[in-house]
């Protein structure tokens, strides 16, 4: 091992939880594919390749096969040949066939295409490469829709701009014979579930066009791949290729927790400084290394902590560089460069290097906070280290998700990465993409979009007019542009538009749900943007607009919601036990009456106000538990020592507080288990339900009718319950703190009622 | 299908075998899904105006009504839309892939006289509708019952609930709309000919840069020089400056000279006469004396663009200082002379 990247745990004063070695592994390789054409052997000669990794051989085989296929690789494996051999063999077999290689951002697609243009470069026939995206310029889309071989562009450009227009893309989608889906994993939730009908529609127009391309996936590691694929997908025929032939060198995996300040509150130190003092180390030393942030904010902070360090050297902004969206491509492809070639020792980035983009190798990698999900931090990781000896280290933030994380790192080492899962057939996004394939390309009569049984839909539109039946299909007939309508990347419902106004030209600086706004962007509300504060100034409800500006106060708003939950539809559950489980339609009612401002640190209640907003509510899937009403009598009696009169549900204040506990950790909990964003989820806690009459806890999904969570957590119910109770038992603190039961953890024996409730299904009933 | 002929009034200048086309969309927005569910096609006849009107009862239909358009069409030596460039063709083009045509939608030659319109009125005109151009340009006012944004709503309005009222109105519009074509195109051919007896200076200027940009060089030529012969104004100086820079490619910077002289003495407010012929003194005649002499009498007429002009005046000097220099040697009095003579003219001249 190097001893180059030090890292001596009696250094630092936080606690090292995971401190491991992982050992190196040798490369497996495969000759090259007997039917390569000479150009191509010679092509790659040229770059230094002789033999192939035994995956990228497996790859070529399966599509040559005419299967389709799904390639999962550690980063940095060779992943983008597996899929450039077969598709540049084809192209020199016959010129006249093309190929759609979809990224999920504009930035990968140009690093590919500077990727393909050096392989490509060697061949006898001219491979047109472009990208094509909304910085394409005009004057180049013609040639690009007449001539582009190889044309790269990202699920978004595909929905609104290539789909819609397919008639002046004739050419592509008429010899078209492969689809290139790269970061497969990406294409989760409610993104994933998106793009799996942005491909249905693809693929209809691929069949007017009489073209059956293959697929080729490529994804970081995920549990499911091939489940994935063939939800995204809908084929059978998808061989899997999972067993990386490339080598890694021996690399150092530490989980860092920064040293707690107050026990009481469970404060610990900033993540951000001392991530900071443990990069500084090894950047003054020379030794190349990435600093991953959670926000860009985050990033341009620890940028300027970076270059402070560094300061007595004169080449420090030269050597420290940041990189995050919003940076110009030309910028970011310096920075790549200048990591590749040695120029630049050390990098801040958002999860925006943590994508594919070649940036060589480095040797350590600094992960401030979680990613999220089991597969970034892999993927985060995985940047340090290709080959050589390297040194990865999480260190971790005092978020539920965090603590959970660092405090279990077997739970990191010991579970497979994320599932990813999606939901084409989610009503909302069906019709969406219904109206928008309708645009494209009538229906016949009976005719499915993708697997989906679209006629009763077709019907309704008819009766509202945007449908109309003629020679036994259907036809769209109104005059919108239905695509516009939809954004892949955001929630379908109206959103609520969060405008800065203390810049001269106002700013859009993001946006929230409509079910949500009411509890963070009401007026007066301290609202937290990448780790900035924002006072709301005015809610304008009808516009759905919330105008902010950036203030620095030493107090948070906390709104208190009443929220209650109706069960329209069970689909499974409960049985008759102790903390029972079921899974179904929900109604969520959720009236925001009245907001407190509460002081950091001392969380004393210094004001309150009143919140005039309309109830809202939202149809969608939930998960829920309820409390058996013996465990909830024996709860009262073992915990706080006095008995309860039988048939009186109302608990005491401690069950009530430990109840919400158990809500506040499931609800992160299963964000973790789902690969999701805990904004993706809501949870509610109910002394008694109005439809189980029971205490009852319910985690639901808030995308208007969900996107397949909710079964999934059905099923995971039991790890649910062990992993949020060891959340809460592992937390340090004494009674209760944000980091495990929430905010209410000023209530006395909170943290106890709570263990207690999420212990019970382990106990005999 | 119904087919009508109308008497139409004598064309002067006739336009000859061309296909008059305007059609009706399901929208805007272009792309697979709007469809063209009328057409109209004008023909000039013997006998007068042949408007045919192709109307798509249901859009399954679609086949049918696109083989009867291409009929129609087909015969034209030429096709004339309003904007057809950059919308009715497209989506023609669309249509003939969406409903499986053979072979490819395309008529040449094409006339889009929308920007026609736009190189010889823009400047007279606020915007470029057809409905505006007809009342400014044709001088007549259309009483039209169905906005043009309606008309998509009254097909579906059709479709849905079979309701013709509005339908009727939209073919009524599609129509007249097709029939102003003809007349438009009468009179742009007109304005090209440069036979309209009302032309200014700015129309001049406009046909002169089309019939330039279009290669009809000396038809560009001479309407440029009539725009010019306006002497005062923009439009005409505009038009000299173009002429100049002709000149000059052409080599002929005499020619040149005198016409920025002429022009300067006419268009005496404007900076631009006045630095043309500041740089064709300094580089192409090599006279920076001279250029000096016009920039100080620009600054001196037009004191508002002194400040813009200073730094030319300045190295103009500066330059005329360094030759001094060396030459001061040999022939240091007879240059002096030349100097003081060229400086006296433009003085006398700004005073005048």
């Amino acid at each position: 091992m190097s001893g180059l990247a030090a890292f001596d745990p009696s250094e630092h004063p936080g606690d090292i939880t995971l401190d491991r070695v992982i050992p190196a592994s040798a490369a497996t390789f495969a000759p090259l594919p007997a039917d390569l054409r000479p150009e191509l052997v010679a092509a790659l000669g040229r770059r230094g390749v002789e033999m192939l990794y035994s995956h990228q051989a497996e790859a070529y085989v399966a599509v040559r096969n005419g299967r389709h296929l799904v390639v999962v690789t550690p980063t940095a494996s060779g992943k983008t040949l597996c899929y450039n051999l077969p598709v540049l063999q084809r192209l020199l077999e016959d010129p006249a066939k093309r190929a759609l290689y979809v990224y999920p951002t504009k930035a990968l697609a140009q690093d590919q295409l500077a990727e393909l243009g050096a392989l490509k470069s060697g061949l006898p026939i001219e491979v047109r490469v472009d990208t094509y995206d909304g910085d394409t310029p005009p004057g180049r889309r013609t040639a690009i829709r007449e001539g582009g071989h190889i044309v790269m562009t990202n699920p978004d450009m595909l929905h609104t701009g290539l789909l819609p227009h397919h008639t002046r893309w004739r050419r592509l989608f008429s010899s078209l014979e492969f689809v290139v889906i790269d970061e497969l994993h990406t294409y989760r939730g409610l993104f994933g579930s998106q793009v799996a009908n942005v491909i249905r529609r693809l693929k209809r127009i691929c069949a007017f066009y009489g073209s059956h391309p293959t697929f080729i996936c490529a994804s970081a590691t995920i549990r499911n791949p091939l489940e994935l694929a063939r939800r995204l997908l809908e084929e059978q025929n998808i061989a899997l290729v999972d067993r990386s032939g490339a080598p890694r060198g021996e690399r150092r995996l530490v989980f860092y927790n920064p040293p707690l300040v107050n026990r009481d509150l469970g404060v610990r130190r900033s993540s951000m400084l001392e991530a900071r003092r443990i990069a500084a180390l090894w950047i003054r030393a020379g030794v190349q290394t990435i600093v991953f942030c959670r926000s860009r904010l985050q990033v341009e902070v620890m940028l300027s902590y970076l270059r402070q360090d560094l300061a007595p050297r004169l080449d420090a902004s030269k050597r420290v560089r940041g990189y995050r969206a919003g940076y110009l491509p030309l910028h970011r492809r310096e920075i790549e460069a200048g990591l590749r070639d040695g120029e630049i020792t050390g990098v801040v980035s958002t999860n925006a290097l943590e994508l594919g983009i070649d940036i060589g190798t480095l040797q350590c990698a600094v992960l401030v906070g979680y990613p999220g999900t089991i597969a970034s931090t892999w993927q985060q990781l995985g940047r340090a280290g290709r080959r050589s000896g390297s040194i990865g280290v999480f260190v971790a933030s005092s978020s539920p998700l965090d603590q959970f994380i660092v405090r279990h790192p077997e739970y990191f080492l010991g579970t497979d990465p994320e599932e990813g899962l999606i939901d084409p057939d989610n009503l909302l996004l069906l019709a969406a993409h219904l109206q928008a394939g309708l645009f494209e390309l009538p229906f016949m009569d009976d005719e499915r979009l993708g697997a989906a049984d679209v006629q009763e839909l077709l019907k309704l539109f008819e009766e509202d007019g945007s449908a109309t039946r003629s020679a036994g299909r259907w036809f769209w007939s109104r005059q919108a542009f239905p695509a516009d309508e939809v954004h892949l990347r955001r929630i379908l419902a109206d959103n609520v538009v969060i405008i800065d106004t203390s810049k001269p030209r106002p700013q859009v600086i993001g946006e929230m749900d409509q079910f949500t706004a009411p509890v963070l962007l009401h007026e007066e509300a301290v609202y937290l943007h990448e780790g900035a504060q924002y006072h709301v100034d005015r809610l304008d409800w009808e516009e759905k607009k919330a105008y902010v500006r950036p203030v620095e106060v030493d107090y948070y708003t906390d709104a208190l919601a009443s929220v209650s939950v109706q069960v329209l539809d069970t689909f499974a559950g409960p049985r008759d036990e102790a903390l029972s489980r079921s899974h179904g339609e929900v109604k969520i009612t959720s009236l925001a009456s009245m907001f407190k401002k509460i002081r950091f640190q001392t969380h004393e209640n210094i004001g309150a106000g009143p919140i005039h907003l309309p109830e809202q509510t939202l149809h969608t899937t939930g998960y829920w538990i309820t409390v058996d009403e013996d465990l909830w009598r024996s709860l009262g009696k073992e915990t706080l020592d006095h008995p309860t009169k039988s048939g009186d549900f109302a608990g005491t204040p401690e069950m009530e507080a430990g109840l919400q506990g158990m809500a506040h950790s499931l609800r992160h909990i299963a964000s973790l288990r789902l690969m999701c964003d805990p904004r993706d989820l809501g949870s509610v806690a109910e002394v008694r339900s109005i439809t189980t009459l029971l205490p009852t806890v319910t985690v639901f999904e808030v995308y208007p009718g969900g996107v397949g969570f909710s079964a999934r957590l059905y099923e995971l119910h039991r790890e649910l319950l062990e992993d949020a109770a060891a959340l809460v038992r592992d937390c340090p603190c004494a009674a209760g703190c944000p980091s495990c039961v929430g905010p209410l953890h000023l209530v006395q024996g909170a943290k106890e009622a709570c263990l207690k409730l999420l212990s019970a299904s382990a106990l005999p009933v | 299908m119904r087919q009508d002929v109308i008497a139409l009034p004598a064309l002067d200048p006739h336009p000859g075998s061309i296909a008059y086309v305007d059609t009706e969309t399901t929208g805007l927005a272009g792309g697979a899904g709007t469809y063209i569910f009328a057409a109209a096609v004008a023909t000039a006849i013997p006998a007068g105006l042949r408007v045919v009107q192709l109307f798509l009862p249901e859009p399954g239909m679609e086949s049918a009504f696109l083989h009867a358009l291409r009929d129609e069409v087909e015969p034209a030596g030429g096709l004339a839309t309003f904007n057809g460039g950059s919308f009715d063709l497209p989506i023609l083009r669309t249509r003939w892939v969406m409903a499986r045509m053979p072979g490819e939608f395309s008529l040449a030659p094409h006339v889009d006289l929308l920007t026609l319109v736009r190189a010889l009125y823009r400047h007279r005109l606020e915007n470029c509708t057809l409905r505006y151009v007809e009342q400014r340009v044709l001088g007549y006012e259309r009483d039209d019952p169905l906005p043009s944004a309606l008309v998509p709503d009254a097909y579906f309005g059709y479709l849905r609930e079979g309701s013709r009222d509005f339908l009727e109105a939209a073919l009524e519009h599609n129509r007249l709309d097709v029939v102003s074509l003809v007349h438009l195109h009468s009179r742009l051919l007109r304005r090209l000919q440069g036979a309209d007896i009302d032309m200014d200076a700015d129309d001049w200027l406009a046909l002169g840069r089309h019939r330039w940009r279009r290669g009809a060089r000396a038809d560009g030529w001479r309407a440029l020089r009539n725009a010019t012969a306006f002497a005062r104004g923009e439009a005409a100086a505009t038009a000299g400056l173009l002429l100049t820079r002709r000149l000059v490619r052409r080599g002929s910077i005499a020619g040149a000279d005198r016409l920025l002289g002429w022009l300067e003495t006419n268009a005496r407010e404007d900076i631009r006469v006045s630095l043309a012929r500041a740089r064709l003194l300094e580089w192409r005649r090599g006279d920076p004396a001279r250029a000096l002499s016009v920039v100080e009498a620009a600054q001196h007429r037009m004191p508002e663009e002194a400040a813009e002009l200073e730094q030319r005046r300045v190295r103009l000097l500066g330059k005329l200082r360094s030759r001094d220099e060396v030459r001061r040697g040999d022939r240091d009095c007879g240059k002096r002379d030349r100097r003081q003579v060229q400086l006296e003219a433009p003085i006398l001249d700004g005073t005048a």
